[in-house]
C-alpha cells in the first residue's frame, strides 16, 4: 500500500490560454512513451506556465526564475533514472534565464525543455518579452528567435517548435523528444506557440502563419545548414517555421553522448544511493592516504 | 644568456663573517623565497615543505601571488619548527630573492641576521648577508634551459643548512617521478648545480643546522582539500562551482575524487547555474556542495534563499577574500559575516559553521552536510583565503570519527505505513519525514513561493505563520546539534580570545608566547557562527574581564553579532582587527594584549 500523496490543484490560467494545451500534451505523451508517474520531474519556472506541475499529480519542483534548467540539470544528473521535463515561458527561458539556455545544448543532459512563447509577461500584465514583435508595448529591439538560435549551436540536440492550437502534432513531437531523453540522447527543446489570451491573443493570426517545414521540398532535420536556411527562407515569407527542426543523425563520432553518459558511464543510477560509510571506508583511507 | 664557464660562478656581496664558525642552530625557522610569477617561488617553498616534513619538523606554508598567470610579483613563505604552528613567524630568517623586488619586498621582514640568496645572473645585491649565485645561467648554460633554476636553488639551500643529501634527492624524486623521466633528471641535475655553487663557497656551507622533529605521524594538505575529502566521506556526491580564487581547489579537488565513487562534479556558466544545479540534486536526494568566493556568494545569494525555503540541503563553502566587488581576489579577509548572518531577502533559517584548523575543515564538513540533510537547509561553511590555500601540517584525518546521518529520512517500510505522504508536513522540530522523488506513492512538489504542507503554493495566512514558525525554529530545535566551540588556554584566566577561521594559528601563539611571559588567557574558537551560540559565548564572557575578538575586517563583524545577542557584554568586548589583506601574526595579538584593555 502507498500513502496518499500530493493530489492536482485546480489551474490558474485565464479560459483558453495556450498552456492548457501544453499540459494536455506533456500529460499524454508522458503516458504514451510509458514513463511510470513517480519516476517523471516536472520543473516549472516563474510566470504562469511555471505552476504547471501543481496541476497534475507529478514530481515537481518551482524553480526560481530563469533558473529552471539548471534544476532540471541538477536532477537529471543525481539521479539519471528520472525522466525531466522542465517548461517554462519565454521571459524565463530566454530574458532572465539566457546564460542557462544557452548553455542547456551545450551540457546535453538528456531532459526535455519545453517553453511556452507567447512574447508577452502575461503574469505582470503584458510587458514585452524577448520575443516580442517591434511595437508590441512599446518595444523597439527586434525578437529574439530561439529555433536560429538552437540551430546555430552544434551539439547531438533535439529541436522543435510547436503550436497549441494543433495539439495532436504537439503531443507527438513530445513523444518523439521523451524517447530521444530516455533513450540517454541527449537534450529535447520544444518551443510551443502559446497564445496569452489576455495580454497577446495571437491564436488567430499564429494559426494562419504557422508553416509545417517538414511539408517543404529539402526538408532534412539532420542538416543544420539546411534547416536554418528554410527557417529563414519561411520567416522572409512572413510565415512561423514549426514541425522539427533538427533531428541528429545517429551517433557516429566520439563525445557526442549525453552529459550523463560521459559522466557516469558504468552507472546511469542515482547518486542517493552506495554512500553509507562503512560500504566505503576502505577507498575512503585508500584516497586520503594517497593525496595528503 | 648563458655565462663563459671561466667567469666566476658565484658572487659574494658585503661583508660575510668568516665561514669558520659553529652552524646555528635553528628549530623555528621561515623561508621566503620571491620572484616573479612564473619563477618557481611555489615549487621551491613545496620542496622545502616535503624536506623539513621527511625530518619530522611541523611545516605552514603561504603564499602571496597576484592575480595573474605570470609575471608580476609572487612569493611563498615557508615556516619549519619543532613545535606545532598554524600561522607565519614575525621574521624571515632565510630570503630566497629571484630578482630584486624580492629584496625590497622582502628585506622589511627579516631577521637582522637572516640570509639573503640571490639570483647574481639577474642583478647584484650589496647588502649584508647576501650570497648570490647565478641561478639562471648556471643552470642555463649546463641544462640549457634555465627553468630548472628554482631546484638549483633548493640545492643552494640544501647546503647552507646542512640539509641529509640523501633526505634532500629523495624529495626531488618524489616531486618530479610523476612527470617525464627527463624533468626528473634535469632536476636532481640542477639540485647538484646548486649545492655545488653552495659547497665550492666557503660561506655558504652547512651556516645552519636544522633540526629534526618528532612529528613524523602528520599529513600536509591545504584547507580546500580537506573541505573537499571531507565532503566525499560525508557521502557527498554531487559538486556544482564556478572557478574563483580563493575556492576552485576543491571543485578541482572534487573532480579527482569523486568520479570514482560514481559522483558527479560540474562545472558551471555562473554561480547562478552552480547554486541551482545543486539544488535540483538536493531535490533529487544527492548530498550536494558548492564552493565560492564574495562575487559568487552574492550571485548565490537568491538560490540560497530558495533552498532555504524549499527546505532543500545545500552546503555552500565560502572561501572569503577581500571585498566588496572583485576586492583582492588572492588576498585574506573574514568580511563575509555579516552578509551570510542577514543573507537574501526575506527571512530563512540557515547554519554557518566555521572550521579553524585543517582538521576541522574535513570533519566540519561532514557535519556540514549531515546537517543539512537533517534539517533541510542551507549550511554555510565559512572558510577564509589563509585557511583555504596555506599548507600545512596535521594530524592525520580520522575516519572512524566520521559519521553520516540522514535526519528522518524514511525507509521503504516507513513509508507504506503512511496514510498521507506530505513533503511539507508540520512537525514538532520542523522537520517533514521524508524519501527522495522517484519513489512510489511519494510525490514531491517543492516550491520558493510559500506553500502548504503538500507544496502547493499558498498565501493563507495561517499557513503562512506555520509555515515560518516550521522553517525558522530550525536553528531554536538544532542547538544542541550545531558544532561546539573548542576552549584552549587556562580556564580560569581572565582575559579572553575570540575568533573563528584561520586566526586559530596565531591566537594560539600568542596564548603560548603570552603565557611564557606570565600572562595567562583562554581562547573561544567558535566554530557556529549562526545562530550565535549564546548558551556557549554567555558563560565565557561571564568568566572574563576582557574579550578580544579577533577578526579580518572593518567593522568587527563577529564582535557585533555577539553585542546584538548578549549586550550584556558589550564591555567587555575589544575588537582586533586586520583588513591589510594579511593574516595576522602572534607578536601582533601579544602587543595588543600587553597594550591593556
Amino acid at each position: 500500500m502507498s500513502p496518499v500523496s500530493v493530489k492536482p490543484v485546480p489551474s490558474t490560467w485565464c479560459p483558453g490560454c495556450g498552456d492548457f494545451g501544453v499540459l494536455a500534451a506533456v500529460k499524454k505523451a508522458l503516458v504514451e512513451v510509458g514513463v511510470p508517474t513517480h519516476e517523471a520531474v516536472l520543473v516549472g519556472g516563474i510566470g504562469c506556465s511555471g505552476g504547471i506541475h501543481n496541476f497534475l499529480e507529478i514530481n515537481g519542483i518551482h524553480a526560481l526564475h530563469g533558473r529552471l534548467l539548471a534544476q532540471a540539470v541538477g536532477v537529471k544528473l543525481a539521479n539519471p533514472k528520472l525522466t525531466v521535463v522542465a517548461a517554462g515561458g519565454d521571459g524565463d527561458g530566454y530574458a532572465i534565464g539566457m546564460g542557462h539556455f544557452i548553455h542547456a545544448f551545450k551540457k546535453n543532459a538528456s531532459i526535455l525543455y519545453i517553453v511556452m512563447m507567447n512574447e508577452t509577461y502575461g503574469l505582470t500584465k503584458g510587458q514585452a518579452a524577448p520575443t516580442a514583435p517591434i511595437g508590441y508595448e512599446g518595444n523597439v529591439e527586434p525578437p529574439f528567435d530561439a529555433i536560429l538560435t538552437a540551430l546555430s549551436l552544434p551539439a547531438h540536440n533535439f529541436i522543435a517548435r510547436t503550436f497549441s492550437g494543433d495539439p495532436k502534432t504537439m503531443t507527438a513531437v513530445l513523444v518523439e523528444a521523451l524517447r530521444f531523453n530516455r533513450a540517454n540522447q541527449g537534450y529535447a527543446f520544444v518551443e510551443d506557440l502559446s497564445p496569452c489570451v489576455t495580454y497577446n491573443d495571437t491564436f488567430k493570426d499564429w494559426r494562419e502563419r504557422v508553416l509545417d517545414v517538414s511539408k517543404l521540398p529539402g526538408y532534412d532535420p539532420t542538416d543544420r545548414k539546411v534547416m536554418f536556411q528554410l527557417c529563414l527562407d519561411t520567416m522572409e515569407k512572413g510565415k512561423i517555421p514549426i514541425g522539427v527542426m533538427h533531428r541528429p543523425a545517429p551517433k557516429t563520432t566520439e563525445g557526442a553522448d549525453s552529459l550523463e553518459l560521459k559522466l557516469l558511464p558504468d552507472r546511469i543510477g542515482p547518486a542517493v544511493t552506495g554512500i553509507e560509510l562503512a560500504d566505503n571506508l576502505a577507498a575512503y583511507d585508500k584516497l586520503i592516504k594517497s593525496v595528503t | 644568456m648563458t655565462t663563459p664557464a671561466t667567469q666566476s660562478t658565484t658572487h659574494v656581496g658585503g661583508s660575510l663573517p668568516a665561514g669558520s664558525r659553529a652552524p646555528k642552530e635553528l628549530t623555528d625557522l621561515a623561508v621566503l623565497i620571491g620572484g616573479q610569477g612564473g619563477d618557481g617561488t611555489l615549487t621551491v617553498s613545496d620542496l622545502l615543505a616535503r624536506y623539513f616534513r621527511k625530518r619530522g619538523l611541523y611545516v605552514y606554508s603561504s603564499r602571496n601571488v597576484l592575480s595573474r598567470i605570470r609575471g608580476g610579483h609572487a612569493d611563498s613563505s615557508i615556516r619549519a619548527s619543532r613545535e606545532p604552528i598554524a600561522a607565519m613567524k614575525a621574521r624571515v630568517d632565510l630570503l630566497v630573492a629571484f630578482d630584486n623586488e624580492a629584496v625590497q619586498i622582502g628585506q622589511p621582514e627579516l631577521e637582522p641576521d637572516a640570509l639573503i640568496l640571490f639570483d647574481s645572473s639577474v642583478f647584484q645585491s650589496d647588502l649584508p648577508n647576501a650570497l648570490g649565485f647565478p641561478f639562471a645561467t648556471l643552470v642555463g648554460s649546463q641544462l640549457g634551459q634555465p627553468i630548472y633554476k628554482n631546484t638549483a636553488a633548493y640545492g643552494a639551500i640544501s647546503a647552507l643548512m646542512g640539509f641529509d643529501p640523501e633526505t634532500t634527492r629523495h624529495v626531488i624524486e618524489e616531486r618530479f617521478k610523476r612527470r617525464s623521466p627527463e624533468a626528473l633528471e634535469k632536476n636532481l641535475k640542477a639540485l647538484e648545480i646548486g649545492r655545488k655553487a653552495a659547497m665550492e663557497l666557503p660561506q655558504g656551507r652547512d651556516r645552519w643546522h636544522v633540526a629534526d622533529g618528532d612529528a613524523h605521524n602528520q599529513i600536509l594538505t591545504i584547507g580546500n582539500q580537506a573541505v573537499a575529502l571531507g565532503f566525499v566521506v560525508a557521502g557527498g556526491r554531487f559538486f556544482a562551482g564556478y572557478p574563483i580564487t580563493p575556492a576552485t581547489e576543491i571543485m578541482e579537488y572534487l573532480m579527482r575524487y569523486l568520479p570514482p565513487f560514481h559522483g558527479v562534479v560540474r562545472q558551471a556558466e555562473d554561480e547562478l547555474a552552480a547554486i541551482n544545479m545543486i539544488i535540483g540534486a538536493s531535490y533529487a536526494g544527492a548530498r550536494v556542495m558548492t564552493s565560492t568566493s564574495g562575487p559568487g556568494l552574492s550571485l548565490m545569494t537568491e538560490g540560497i534563499g530558495h533552498a532555504g525555503t524549499a527546505e532543500l540541503p545545500v552546503v555552500v563553502a565560502d572561501c572569503q577574500r577581500v571585498g566588496p566587488s572583485t576586492g583582492e581576489p588572492t588576498r585574506h579577509e573574514q568580511s563575509d559575516l555579516a552578509h551570510l548572518a542577514h543573507l537574501g531577502h526575506g527571512e530563512f533559517p540557515r547554519f554557518i559553521i566555521a572550521p579553524g584548523t585543517l582538521e576541522d575543515c574535513f570533519y566540519l564538513t561532514i557535519d556540514a552536510v549531515n546537517l543539512a540533510d537533517k534539517w533541510r537547509l542551507p549550511v554555510i561553511l565559512l572558510l577564509d583565503q589563509a585557511l583555504c590555500q596555506n599548507s600545512s601540517t596535521s594530524p592525520p584525518l580520522d575516519l572512524s570519527r566520521a559519521r553520516i546521518d540522514h535526519g528522518k529520512r524514511l525507509t521503504e517500510a516507513e513509508l507504506a505505513a503512511l496514510t498521507t505522504y506530505k513533503y511539507y508536513q508540520f512537525t514538532e522540530d520542523g522537520i517533514s519525514p521524508q524519501v527522495p522523488p522517484g519513489t512510489v506513492g511519494a510525490f514531491a512538489q517543492v516550491t520558493g513561493n510559500e506553500h502548504d504542507e503538500n507544496g502547493h503554493v499558498s498565501v493563507n495566512p495561517v499557513n503562512r505563520v506555520k509555515m515560518m514558525k516550521k522553517r525558522m525554529e530550525k536553528m531554536v530545535h538544532a542547538r544542541d546539534d550545531l558544532p561546539l566551540p573548542q576552549y584552549y588556554g587556562e580556564a580560569s584566566a581572565k582575559i579572553g580570545f575570540i575568533g573563528y577561521g584561520s586566526t586559530w594559528g596565531p591566537i594560539r601563539e600568542a596564548q603560548e608566547r603570552l603565557a611564557l611571559a606570565g600572562v595567562q588567557t583562554r581562547f573561544l574558537q567558535a566554530r557556529t557562527l549562526f545562530p550565535v551560540q549564546t548558551h556557549t559565548l554567555d558563560p565565557f564572557l561571564q568568566g572574563v574581564d576582557v574579550a578580544y575578538v579577533v577578526e579580518h575586517n572593518y567593522n568587527g563583524q563577529f564582535a557585533q553579532l555577539i553585542r546584538e545577542s548578549l549586550p550584556q557584554h558589550h564591555a567587555k568586548l575589544r575588537s582586533v582587527l586586520k583588513y591589510d589583506g594579511l593574516s595576522f601574526r602572534a607578536p601582533d595579538l601579544v602587543a595588543r594584549v600587553q597594550e591593556g584593555p
